[in-house]
């Protein structure tokens, strides 16, 4: 039995040694492919939202026996950290029920949704991680944190802080994270909305950062950070020490395992296995509080393709059904601000993750690669969200739904220069912090346009 | 009477299917059935690799194949090598545009998928590749280089706040006298070619079959050159 995260330092240390090539294809795509074959596991690229809760159920305890057989990986030590079947499904028992974040009239309480759950999901505003110049970057997530349907809220990273270029590891994240969370910290006062939860940070990848920011004036201990796992089931030094940080500190950790589709897991099913293993042995090694179901695709990176919603839609799925949790699916688009092209995207995702059992947090427009996201497509991620569970959509109507709407965009991932729109400051007003007339134009006719093709509760 | 297309078509299967240990053996019943090696690398092992990459483009074949049919690869080379080498000696025109490479994610960055599927996809189209995994400092970038002999640095990051450390790369090659010595290709999916062109390197792709594709382009450029000089 686990007693405490020293248990898990010491089993990085001393478990069995496997070279990280031989962990990958001998342990992770091996393992994998072989349950994905004995489980009968398959998907249809027709059928993203799968009305099919024994493929859920089978996903499921497929994830769970890759967790059991293969366990996770340091990469620092090149040892398998192992648990037993026990300390697994203990870790399933304990996962968190309810979840306050922020504090005062502004705290939000996350909780585990169902199938078809006929209350909203929570709504995280912002593009965790997307690159933002310094002077971008008060005003872009003032635009989203002044949504009223936003609950929660995320932001970018800054890429430059007074003048000097960040790097990663370098002294300079320290002062960028530092920055990043005073901007923050400002801007929910600027907005009326001091008290409301944040998932931050991220202006650091290394643990320096994150080091630097635990403390009441940046990050509160209501207020997460991210735990990522690494592709896949991997955990390493620097990840572990985000881990231990919040031991003492008390904020609240989230786990981001960003499993690809058609990396080591291989196919879509594959891959839903990898990533419902990965929960099951982040709620250890990462020390999740809750989840953020992120996967990516192989070449395309975004959310909004029809393999990786099918693969947030039955983890989901799974979940709801076999170990209710706190699951919340992140909406990174191909396109990014001033196109049409993202707001269907958005629709189409925000509709999948709704109506399987995920709170909602985006939007990563441009595949958060750059500093193209607004508070627009924040806005209607909620609005989409919201109707969804007004409208007390099926899993089928869903899926027909956003059969649909993929007609309205997919054709972005054949576009060899992507569909990147533009950048925050050309379609919003800094001034004002509106949307600009032609943005807000796109935003009227493609809502119009969604409500046409069967979301009718959308205001 | 096992002909040489059957040889071929042998060595071909097991490229596709990604048996290390069956390649090699195929590989050297070519060769002692007196099989031309430049044939065996040309219509076996590399029509195998080729399958696969199209394969890997159009979504049939996954990264756990692409990583198989490189190891599969590099045990037949293994095979295979010293007999190339004498062809290449006694008629330099015919060495194909392959060469050395030493690929690594750099300093501070620990992604390496992106990185894995160009390594794989390099070995799978002849390149002797010398992956040296991920957060590698710059100098043991260039140190292994140098002492491998490299043709070419490709450099990966996916974080922004990583890619400062390939412009450092060539900027310390350049402090070394030691840019014109290697082909500098730098990737990852923040890097665009306006990125490669101002830090000075030779080039990016989009992807890992352009990858390959761009790496022979360059390589056949530098071999051009070096023949126009010598």
């Amino acid at each position: 039995m686990i007693f405490n995260y020293q248990d898990i330092l010491d089993r990085a240390l001393n478990g069995p040694y496997i070279k990280e090539e031989d962990w990958d294809l001998q342990k992770v795509a091996v393992t994998t492919a072989k349950l994905v074959q004995t489980h009968k596991l398959a998907w249809d690229p027709e059928e993203i939202v799968t009305n099919d809760p024994g493929l859920a159920d089978a996903i499921f305890e497929a994830g769970l026996e890759l967790a059991k057989e293969v366990g996770a990986y340091s990469r620092s030590t090149e040892r398998i950290i192992e648990f037993s079947p026990r300390e697994l499904e203990d870790g399933l028992e304990r996962m968190l029920q309810t979840l306050v974040m922020g504090e005062g009239k502004d705290a939000r309480t996350l909780f585990p949704r169902k199938v078809m759950d006929k209350r909203p999901p929570l709504v995280w505003a912002g593009n965790p991680g997307a690159p933002h110049p310094e002077e971008l970057f008060l005003p872009s997530v003032m635009s989203w944190m002044q949504e009223p349907i936003v609950d929660m809220v995320t932001c970018g990273a800054l890429i430059d802080v007074d003048g000097r270029e960040v790097r990663t590891g370098d002294p300079i994240e320290i002062i960028s994270a530092r920055r990043e969370l005073q901007y923050m910290r400002q801007a929910l006062r600027r907005v009326g909305r001091p008290g409301m939860g944040m998932l931050a940070a991220q202006s650091s990848v290394s643990e320096l950062g994150d080091l630097a920011v635990a403390h009441p004036d940046y990050l509160r201990p209501c207020d997460s950070h991210l735990v990522p796992m690494l592709n896949e089931l991997k955990m390493d030094n620097r990840n572990i020490a985000r881990a231990v940080n919040s031991l003492e500190y008390g904020m609240r950790n989230a786990s981001l395992p960003c499993v690809i589709v058609g990396g080591l897991g291989g196919d879509a099913p594959g891959c839903a296995v990898v990533n419902v293993a990965s929960f099951i042995l982040s709620n250890l090694t990462c020390l999740a509080d809750y989840h953020l179901c992120h996967p990516i695709h192989m070449r395309h990176i975004a959310t909004s393709t029809r393999s990786v919603m099918w693969v947030q839609s039955i983890v989901e799925q799974a979940f709801a059904r076999n170990a209710p949790c706190i699951i919340v699916s992140d909406i990174y688009p191909k396109s990014g601000a001033m196109t049409r092209e993202l707001l269907y995207e958005t629709a189409a995702n925000a509709i999948a993750i709704t109506v399987s059992g995920g709170h909602l947090e985006g939007c990563g427009s441009a595949d958060g690669n750059a500093p193209n996201g607004t508070g627009l497509e924040a806005r209607f991620m909620g609005e989409v969200g919201h109707a969804v569970t007004r409208q007390e959509l099926s899993l089928k109507e869903a899926n027909g739904l956003i059969l649909r709407l993929l007609e309205r965009y997919e054709d972005v991932f054949d576009r060899p220069e992507g569909n990147k729109g533009v950048r925050f400051d050309r379609a919003y007003d800094l001034r004002t912090l509106r949307p600009k007339p032609e943005w807000e134009r796109m935003y009227d006719e493609v809502r119009q346009d969604v409500r046409k093709l069967g979301l009718e509760a959308l205001a | 009477m096992v002909s040489e297309a059957d040889y071929l078509e042998r060595i071909k299967k097991t490229i596709i299917a990604g048996e290390a240990q069956a390649a090699p053996l195929a590989t050297k019943e070519a060769i002692d059935a007196g099989v031309d090696p430049l044939t065996i690398l040309n219509e076996g092992l590399m029509a195998g690799a080729d399958v696969v990459g199209r394969r890997f483009q159009t979504g049939e074949f996954f990264l756990p194949e692409l990583m198989l049919t490189g190891r599969a690869l590099k045990a037949a080379m293994g095979v295979l090598e010293p007999k190339l080498k004498i062809v290449y000696a006694n008629d330099p025109s015919t060495q194909a545009d392959t060469g050395i490479v030493v690929i690594a994610t750099v300093k501070t960055d620990i992604h390496d998928i992106g990185k894995n599927i160009v390594a794989a996809m390099l070995t799978a189209s002849g390149f002797e590749v010398h992956d040296l995994g991920v957060d590698v400092p710059i100098k043991s970038i260039i140190a292994i280089a140098q002492e491998v002999g490299a043709d070419i640095i490709g450099c990966s990051a996916l974080l922004t706040t990583s890619m400062p450390f390939m412009r450092d790369l060539i900027d310390l090659l350049g402090a070394m006298g030691e840019r014109q010595r290697f082909i500098v290709m730098v990737g990852g999916a923040s890097v665009t070619p306006e990125f490669a062109e101002r830090i000075g390197a030779d080039g990016t792709a989009p992807n890992a079959v352009q990858a390959v594709q761009l790496a022979r382009t360059l390589i056949h450029k530098a071999r051009q050159g070096q023949g126009t000089d010598g």
